[in-house]
């Protein structure tokens, strides 16, 4: 049963009163960095109790801590951490995406106990293998280097779980009728696979571009140079125990929360329907 | 060059010398050497200056200075140290971790390159273990109170004086601290910089002559849970539960800081550190200091230590470290660092060279409890262990918990964590 | 089932890269840290072998099982809120119609706060005295709450945090799942005369169990792993309630000094997680048995 027009318009306004509702439930406590990075530093808590149109419209603007902020070690920041995020994404992408394609399409001896290594990748603590992890690091004489931040992350277990599930999805029709045409598999996989796959494509670069951006303890330990200071390092050395500087805290923090939103923004367009049978189309 | 430098490179000669004996430096002395340094994450602008002094002094040596947040920094470190191998040369060290590490053998014995008589008697103290100095003392530290001079005037209450031989009270500092909360304003009387930290804390057992954990540094119970502790976090949980004068489960020691600039904390106890925050950041705040109070019925207890660096016994490059050591124990240096950020000094000559700076209500307050009544936290291998538990038991007492229950429950896996040390 | 028999060296060409970088950087430590479980550290910092003492400590140790208590608690509610909260945001932004680009990464925005600043972010945000969501309840007549500072509220406290955060990322992975199912099935059953809800529980949940399986079981694994704003908000408290165990595996590491027995909690840990994968896993397949 459609439901008539008029009703329909009434759902429709519905649904974009509940999107505005969560919209603004989620997003008032990054407001409130936001304006805390262009607010002076004295009044960053100073409307913070009581709560009032002020807490969120700062009545004087200040650029002082976003040109704090670009005279110190952000930049370079963001620098090492888009190239090590988006080398990950690249190059990551491609390898889990392979293993999860053979384990969705392919029957091999051992498959479900490989499967099985896959995922207890995983589900251990990384704070228990980062002291093996990095004697292994030192050992290849990769300390402080791009290399440490990156190599050990490719390849993903999350990520070849994410690909295989989504795989499974795609029918084995679709396999075989390209099989019929003589196609080899690493021309299906590139060129049948991928290209229906742009959502889950799209989700594990996401997953991976955030998973490197939010890096944090592994860059400390593996590679601390000035050279290789990655943004949560940069972020997080506004805050000691005996000081903080909540502007250069809420400036930083701003800075890496928009730029982490540029691959969304980018992916945004593969977030559609790819699957489609229907003859008028 | 001055007189101090050519003193330090007829030391550094020396040094090299040993060290070539350990296939160290002298060959490679043409060559620039590379340290890597641990240092805490100060902002650049207090670390950089000191690091291309070094430099600048040292043409063969070259720093590399991992800066790590405050956060991260004994995490952080102990993964470097527990691969036990000659990385890093260098490491910042909190003064009451130097048994810790010196139990574990990540100390090199300082003993013979140090020269003791210049240092302060607790940053001596602080950087001994096992009868030797393990870690080299960088900056001290201690509290005073600070005071909202107009808050005091609106509420008819005269302030602490300055004068430590006027020192107020608790008893007292708690009358004032109710005439000067006014809840409906979200106005507070009185608060803890660090109101979950034994740092803070412990002092205030201390002043009723308790004694924070027994001398061979492995029993808590009968000492943090002793009916003097009891008594002095009885008390401090009455702040918050029963007179309300602080505000409740604010653990976070800088937003103290922020509400005191706001002028919503009449009286702040808190690091010297806070002056530059405040100044800086309101400067329209008039606000006044005054020595720690103390109990009615006890004495005068301050809290002291801070941070110290430490050398790898595990260097390859045993001459550059020690050069190192012997100029970032140079007058020069630590009058420098002074300015960039102002620790209380550890080195006694710095008192006087810098008279001028020192001659404000604070630094007199400060050098007068350095010399009295600061007590440096206790020593044991078991720090680390020691310091998180009191914290998660403080923690729980101020948001209403039983006090003797805490501190008891504390002291249990205390003394379990210490077995190991045994 | 799709399953193509081939030759050995098809699927282990496409494996190889994958499973040499787990090997060598993930399982290799694994099982370092899994042996590890099974030393002890000496006052020198020598590691011993101390066979099963790190378990037989766990065993006696009734902080050890109050923290798995947390633990299972936390788990057993912030997963399925999370993953509905998340199925909500995916049908809400599903349609593409004007403007929901832009919903989509409104909600996506609290990812990608990294975890550490979420826990600072929202310390100060729910700071009983002057945070600003205490503010707004006096601002409305409400009594101020005590959030992370009550042992009745906090672990709830912790759960709406993390949901914040996780919501939009959990959102997104169903929201691919959904794009993935035809049209066309919905209009048939429409045309057949299914109700909305009808047509949610007979057509898209089955077609959804391989992106909710995934989502379960990441976001358990996750989930298990999670102490960041334990580490920094509540340090375990008020009294203990909310200890996760991986928060004592962290502080058993880099506060008490005990690798043996942090190894000891890690590996508890990843049993506990792979049981219950398994068991999510077994779950939707039964499902999907049921279906077909």
């Amino acid at each position: 049963m459609t439901p008539a027009p008029a009703g329909r318009l009434v759902l429709g306004a519905l649904r974009y009163a509940a999107m505005v509702v969560v919209a603004a439930v989620l997003l008032l406590p990054i407001w409130w960095i936001l304006v805390s990075a262009v607010r002076p530093g004295s009044e960053i808590f100073r409307y913070a109790s009581d709560v009032g149109w002020r807490t969120l419209v700062p009545e004087q603007l200040t650029l002082e801590h976003v040109r704090t902020m670009l005279g110190s070690d952000m930049p370079r920041a963001v620098f090492n951490s888009m190239v090590v995020s988006l080398t990950t994404v690249a190059a990551g992408t491609m390898i889990n995406a392979a293993a999860g394609f053979a384990f969705a399409v392919f029957a091999f001896p051992f498959k479900r106990a490989l499967f099985a290594f896959v995922l207890l990748t995983f589900m251990m603590p990384f704070e228990a293998i980062v002291i093996p992890l990095y004697t292994l690091i030192r050992t290849l004489d990769w300390t402080n280097t791009y290399a440490a931040l990156i190599v050990p992350d490719l390849a993903n277990g999350l990520v070849v779980f994410l690909f295989r599930q989504f795989f499974l999805g795609i029918p084995r029709e679709i396999y075989e009728a390209a099989r019929v045409d003589g196609a080899s598999w690493w021309t299906i996989f590139l060129r049948l696979t991928m290209p229906l796959s742009g959502p889950t494509i799209a989700t594990a670069a996401l997953m991976q571009f955030i998973h490197q951006w939010d890096a944090f303890f592994w860059p400390l330990v593996a590679a601390s140079t000035p050279e290789l200071i990655v943004v949560q390092v940069a972020i997080a050395r506004n805050i000691t125990l005996e000081q903080a500087n909540w502007g250069g805290l809420f400036a930083s923090a701003s800075t890496a929360i928009l730029l982490a939103m540029i691959p969304f923004l980018l992916l945004q367009r593969y977030f559609i329907r790819t699957v489609t049978a229907s003859p008028d189309k | 060059m001055t007189k101090i430098a050519r003193r330090g490179l007829g030391r550094l000669g020396l040094a090299a010398g040993a060290a070539a004996t350990l296939g160290g430096g002298a060959a490679r002395a043409q060559t620039p050497t590379t340290l890597k340094v641990i240092w805490m994450g100060w902002p650049d602008n207090q670390v950089n200056p000191l690091m291309e002094w070094f430099e600048k002094r040292n043409p063969s040596i070259k720093l590399a200075v991992e800066k790590i947040p405050f956060n991260q920094i004994f995490q952080t470190i102990e993964v470097r140290l527990q691969a036990r191998n000659a990385d890093p040369d260098i490491f910042i060290c909190d003064s009451p971790l130097t048994a810790s590490y010196g139990a574990r053998g990540h100390l090199m014995d300082l003993t013979p390159h140090l020269d003791a008589s210049r240092f302060a008697k607790s940053a001596l103290a602080a950087s001994t273990y096992d009868g030797k100095l393990a870690s080299a003392p960088f900056g001290s530290s201690m509290q005073v109170m600070f005071y909202n001079k107009a808050l005091f005037k609106e509420a008819g209450v005269a302030p602490p004086p300055a004068d430590v031989a006027q020192r107020w009270t608790w008893e007292k500092t708690v009358e004032a601290a109710r005439k000067l909360t006014d809840a409906a304003k979200g106005q507070w009387g009185y608060a803890f910089e660090q109101s979950e930290r034994p740092y803070q804390l412990l002092p205030l057992g201390q002043s009723l002559g308790g004694v924070a954990l027994s001398p061979d540094g492995f029993k808590a119970t009968g000492f943090i849970d002793s009916p003097a502790f009891v008594e002095a976090y009885t008390w401090m949980q009455r702040l918050y539960t029963d007179w309300k004068v602080s505000p409740q489960g604010q653990f976070d020691p800088n937003i103290p800081v922020e509400m005191f600039g706001n002028g919503k904390i009449a009286m702040l106890v808190a690091g010297t550190f806070s002056v530059a925050t405040l100044q800086q950041r309101f400067p329209n705040l008039d606000f006044g200091v005054a020595p720690i109070p103390y109990f009615e019925k006890g004495k005068p207890v301050t809290p002291t230590g801070a941070w110290h660096f430490a050398i790898n016994p595990r260097t390859r490059n045993q001459a550059q470290t020690l050069t190192f050591l012997n100029d970032f124990m140079t007058e020069e240096l630590h009058s420098l660092w002074f300015k960039l950020r102002p620790y209380p000094p550890v080195l006694k000559s710095i008192w006087d060279s810098e008279k001028a700076t020192f001659d404000t209500d604070m630094w007199r307050i400060v050098r007068h409890e350095l010399d009295n009544t600061a007590l440096p936290r206790p020593a044991t291998p078991g720090f680390r262990e020691y310091e998180d538990l009191v914290r998660v038991a403080l923690r729980d007492i101020q948001t209403g918990a039983d006090v003797k229950t805490a501190l008891s429950g504390a002291a249990q896996r205390i003394d379990r964590e210490m077995q190991k040390y045994r | 089932m799709v399953s193509f028999r081939v030759p050995l060296w098809i699927p282990a060409a496409f494996l190889a890269p994958a499973l040499l970088g787990l090997l060598v950087f993930r399982l290799g430590p694994i099982l370092i840290a899994l042996v590890g479980g099974f030393t002890g550290t000496t006052l020198r910092g020598d590691t011993v072998y101390v066979g099963l003492r790190n378990y037989a400590d766990l065993a006696e140790d009734p902080t050890f099982w109050s923290s798995i208590r947390v633990t299972l608690l936390f788990n057993l509610i912030v997963n399925p809120f999370q993953i509905c909260c998340a199925m909500g945001l995916a049908l809400l932004v599903l349609r593409p119609t004007r403007g929901v680009a832009l919903f989509r990464a409104a909600y996506l925005l609290p990812m990608t706060v990294s975890i550490a600043l979420t826990s600072v972010i929202w310390s100060i945000l729910l700071e009983p005295s002057v945070g600003p969501v205490n503010g707004l309840l006096r601002a409305l007549g409400l009594p101020p709450q005590p959030f992370f500072r009550s042992e009745n509220q906090s672990l709830a406290t912790l759960i709406l945090v993390c949901t914040w955060k996780g919501a939009g990322y959990w959102m997104i992975f169903l929201l691919a799942g959904l794009l993935a199912i035809p049209r066309e099935l919905h209009e048939a059953a429409a045309i057949d005369g299914a109700g909305s809800w009808q047509r949610f529980l007979r057509i898209t949940l089955p077609l959804m169990r391989r992106p909710l399986a995934f989502v379960l079981v990441a976001d358990t694994a996750i989930n298990f792993l999670l102490f960041a704003p334990v580490y920094v908000i509540t340090h375990g408290g008020p009294a203990g309630s909310t200890a996760l165990l991986m928060f004592e595996a962290y502080q058993a590491a880099f506060a008490f000094l005990n690798h043996g027995r942090s190894l000891a909690i890690s590996t508890v840990i990843l049993a506990i997680i792979g049981v219950i994968a398994v068991l999510e896993l077994r779950l939707f397949r039964a499902a999907h048995e049921r279906a077909e």
